[in-house]
């Protein structure tokens, strides 16, 4: 009997973690297939295509590539630098009574779910945006500023983290012969760090990609590539998730499927590129 | 009160009514020690684990000053003046006092560039001068004839015992006073321990040397010079020889014959 | 100034500087916090929990319909992706441990861990909405739980490898079967751990608004049938702030603020539990 429940114990937990890998695959399959009709009425022009008209049956990805690229783009050049400091305030500058409450302040912001960011963002951000440049206020600079603050306490407290991992042994060793805490951080800690750090920083790109709403508040959701960075705009989560419910048509949910598999992939990437290229290695001292 | 003996008259740093209290900890971690160190001599420091000797090491060079919380008290006294006085100025001693550490600390660097470390923080920036200071301690650091070749390699690809001698290279490189080395043979194999060995009592001959060392038989290969201390205070000093063979404190007697520690 | 002088100066400068990102970084942070619990607590009061949406203009709405949707579908989120979480870590830790297989199932955890939620929506949307041909309760806590179950997964594993192998090798010695030791020893071994990365997953989880949006939707009324659409607090707070009417905005804040100090009081308690296992 009890061999019998020993093997059927193990052969559930078996079950389960293959379970894992068989919805991933089944995403995958899923969406594919729902993104045939789409593939086969637009093929590539999908991802070239600017104009997305659901009333015309017309469906062209671009935009919303763009946006997505671009949004992310400015979260980033924002949020890195700060990231950064703030992480290396964590590790290296914070006096030590500051360290663990402004550690954990950070990690629990980073719990805050991101509707409350976009919430923020539409009701306090936006009117400063649109008293600066005028406009509506809603639009690309908007949500990556917004998506920026949302990425931040992830970013930094990841990258703390990575900073975190150097030794203090090699730190002290670089202070014995006189080094200062910038000449500490400069030459021991980021090189020591310096594939997790990076890894840190993709990893929260491949957030900020997926994120949904943290910008669908303050985007606009306008299907139209614009130089000007503060009229309205969308990205990919803000189209999905501003028609799914209206899209009447096979064709117009196929489009919005093929979107979500676009964005799969792109996030997917990037976070292997993160999780494998960089993360994986270890140092030992 | 220490029983002190036989203590050259030229000293390098004084020690006097030192006192040091961790964070952490409610009563000092070293009490009321007052002790000489000798210039150019190697002075070892023994005693059973947890003793304070690390604790002492690290005051020389204010490496307790990177945690907050730690507490000095006394003086320890370097070229005139007591450097535990908050305003001494930390970078500038550093480079004067160098220190190894229990495992060899190769910075993520190139061999060149962990050597060059100490004479780039220097403003040393000529890359002839550069190089003729890194060979002279490549040299003097014994380790010259395995790395010539592979400078510019990282400097992880080194063994345990070629890392070591090239954080002694680094030490020297800024020709630095005083050079402590915190038990620097615990990582390494014998072979690689002998080389440290006659490194160090090599190097005396240039710099003042102070090993803690929890082994009694390196202690007597290497030092001119013994301090025994036992629960954070210094029970005896003396010529090492002398510690050995004719111990004047009872618990020194016992420490080295081994009935505890 | 000598070279000494500008290594010191340059040090401070950054030193500044990093202080100063610090202090923006904080400052933004401390804004939207201000914001949340400022408007958070004027809204709230006592309507908020009795009353249902209404209309505006319509008598008084309230969150109750919201606040019980959220309450069923991570309940029911919970009850799927909790054991099925702790059974795969399980076989990670204990059967699998350094496998080709589940190394793969923990690389391919970790990436699903940070994948776009929206996308899980659109799945859940295809196999589940669209054969019912409507919105449904399921369909949203189905949404969670394939989140859900990446984090349990990868917390459990960590936690039961922390178990030290005496344990797990003194309990065999006396001729216990495999998933006696497991079940009795090891888990009881990672109580506290395991009961973290529960309370964290329900915290993720309980957060998310775009895996909703299409697999519950909204109800503005009190339903508790999970077969129907049903409320959630995060897109009713997505519905209301977008919506033109006062009211209807200052109910998005006070959901905001119900749902965010619920998901800061269940990291606070997880981080207490894995102190306090510490701490012993
Ligand atoms: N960072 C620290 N914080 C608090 N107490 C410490 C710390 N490091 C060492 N101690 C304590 O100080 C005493 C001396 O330690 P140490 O100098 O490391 O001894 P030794 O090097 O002789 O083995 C010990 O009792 C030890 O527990
Ligand atoms: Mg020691």
């Amino acid at each position: 009997m009890s061999v019998i429940i020993d093997k059927l114990f193990a052969l559930s937990t078996k079950i389960t973690a293959l379970s894992v890998l068989l919805i991933v695959a089944w995403i995958f399959t899923v969406l594919f297939q729902h993104s045939m009709e789409s593939l086969n009425a637009f093929g590539f022009d999908f991802i070239t295509e600017t104009k997305w008209a659901p009333n015309l049956e017309k469906f062209g990805a671009l935009p919303a590539i763009t946006g997505s690229v671009i949004s992310t783009f400015l979260a980033m050049m924002l949020a890195v630098p700060i990231a950064i400091g703030v992480a290396i305030f964590l590790s290296e500058i914070a006096h030590h009574r500051l360290k663990a409450p402004v550690g954990i302040s950070i990690e629990l912001l980073a719990a805050i779910p991101s509707v409350v960011y976009g919430m923020w963002g539409l009701f306090y951000f936006v009117p400063i945006i649109r008293d600066m440049f005028g406009g509506l206020g809603i639009g690309m600079l908007t949500a990556g500023i917004v998506l920026a603050i949302m990425i931040l306490p992830f970013m930094a407290a990841v990258t703390r983290d990575a900073m975190n991992t150097t030794p203090d042994i090699l730190k002290e060793s670089a202070y014995a012969l006189g080094a200062t805490k910038w000449d500490v951080v400069k030459d021991i800690v980021i090189p020591y760090a310096k594939a997790g750090i990076i890894g840190s920083l993709i990893l929260a790109l491949g957030r900020a990609i997926g994120e949904t709403m943290a910008v669908t508040f303050v985007m606009g959701n306008v299907h139209k590539i614009s130089t000007d960075l503060t009229a309205p705009a969308t990205s990919i989560p803000v189209t999905l998730a501003n028609e799914f419910t209206e899209a009447d048509t096979d064709l117009y949910f196929s489009s919005l499927f093929e979107l979500s598999l676009i964005l799969l992939v792109i996030s997917f990437t990037i976070i292997s590129i993160a999780k494998f290229y960089f993360l994986r290695r270890k140092r030992s001292l | 009160m220490a029983t002190i003996v036989n203590v050259p008259e030229e000293k390098v740093l004084h020690v006097n009514n030192f006192e040091f209290t961790y964070a952490s900890s409610d009563t000092p971690n070293i009490k009321k020690l007052s002790m000489p160190i000798a210039k150019n001599c190697v002075t070892a420091l023994i005693g059973p684990s947890g003793c304070g000797k690390t604790t002492l090491l690290r005051s020389f060079n204010r490496m307790h000053d990177l945690y907050p919380g730690n507490v000095y008290a006394g003086e320890v006294l370097f070229e005139g003046r007591n450097i535990l006085n908050p305003k001494e100025d930390l970078i500038a001693l550093r480079a004067k006092i160098g220190m190894i550490f229990q495992k060899p600390t190769a910075f993520p660097m190139s061999i060149f560039d962990n050597v060059a470390y100490g004479l780039r923080l220097q403003g040393i920036k000529n890359r002839s001068e550069l190089n003729d200071k890194v060979e002279k301690a490549l040299k003097d650091a014994a380790i010259w004839n395995e790395v010539s070749s592979r400078l510019k390699h990282d400097a992880n690809g080194l063994s345990g015992g070629q890392q070591q001698r090239l954080c002694i290279a680094r030490a020297i490189a800024v020709e630095p006073e005083i050079l402590l080395f915190d038990e620097p043979t615990s990582a390494l194999d014998p072979i690689s321990t002998q080389g440290i060995e006659m490194l160090v009592s090599e190097l005396k001959e240039r710099v003042s040397i102070v090993i803690v060392t929890h082994n009694m038989q390196q202690a007597a290969r290497v030092s001119d010079y013994t301090g025994f201390m036992y629960l954070g205070e210094l029970i005896e000093l003396g010529q090492t020889e002398e510690l050995f063979v004719t111990p004047k404190e009872k618990l020194t007697e016992e420490y080295i014959t081994g009935k505890f520690g | 100034m000598t070279y000494r002088q500008k290594r010191i100066a340059i040090n401070n400068i950054v030193m500044t500087l990093s202080t100063i990102s610090a202090l923006i970084g904080l400052g933004f942070l401390l804004w939207i916090l201000g914001v949340l619990v400022f408007n958070g607590i004027e809204a709230l009061n006592i309507g908020i929990f009795i009353n249902e949406g209404a209309p505006p203009g319509y008598g008084e709405s309230g969150l109750k319909h919201a606040l019980v949707g959220q309450l069923l579908i991570v309940l029911y989120a919970t009850a799927v992706g909790v054991p099925l979480g702790v059974l795969a870590g399980t076989y990670l830790s204990e059967y699998a441990q350094d496998s080709k297989l589940a190394q793969t199932i923990r690389d391919i955890s970790d990436i699903m861990m940070s994948a776009p939620s929206i996308v899980i929506g659109a799945f859940v949307y295809a196999i589940i909405v669209m054969p019912m041909g409507h919105f449904s309760g399921y369909a949203g806590a189905a949404a969670l739980a394939i989140i859900m179950i990446p984090i349990i997964l990868r917390t459990t594993d960590d936690m039961l490898q922390l178990v030290p192998s005496t344990l797990r090798e003194a309990a065999f010695a006396l001729g216990a079967p495999k998933y006696k030791v497991v079940i009795q020893v090891v888990y009881r071994g990672a109580k506290a751990g395991i009961l973290t990365g529960i309370l964290l997953g329900i915290a993720r989880v309980a957060g998310e608004t775009a895996p909703l949006l299409f697999t519950s939707f909204n109800d503005n009324f009190m339903n508790t049938d999970m077969s129907q659409a049903m409320a959630s607090l995060t897109v009713t707070m997505y519905n209301y702030a977008t919506s033109p009417y006062e009211d209807w905005q200052r109910l998005g804040w006070a959901a905001a603020f119900i749902l965010s100090m619920f998901i800061l009081g269940l990291n606070i308690i997880g981080r207490l539990f894995l102190l306090r296992k510490r701490g012993k």
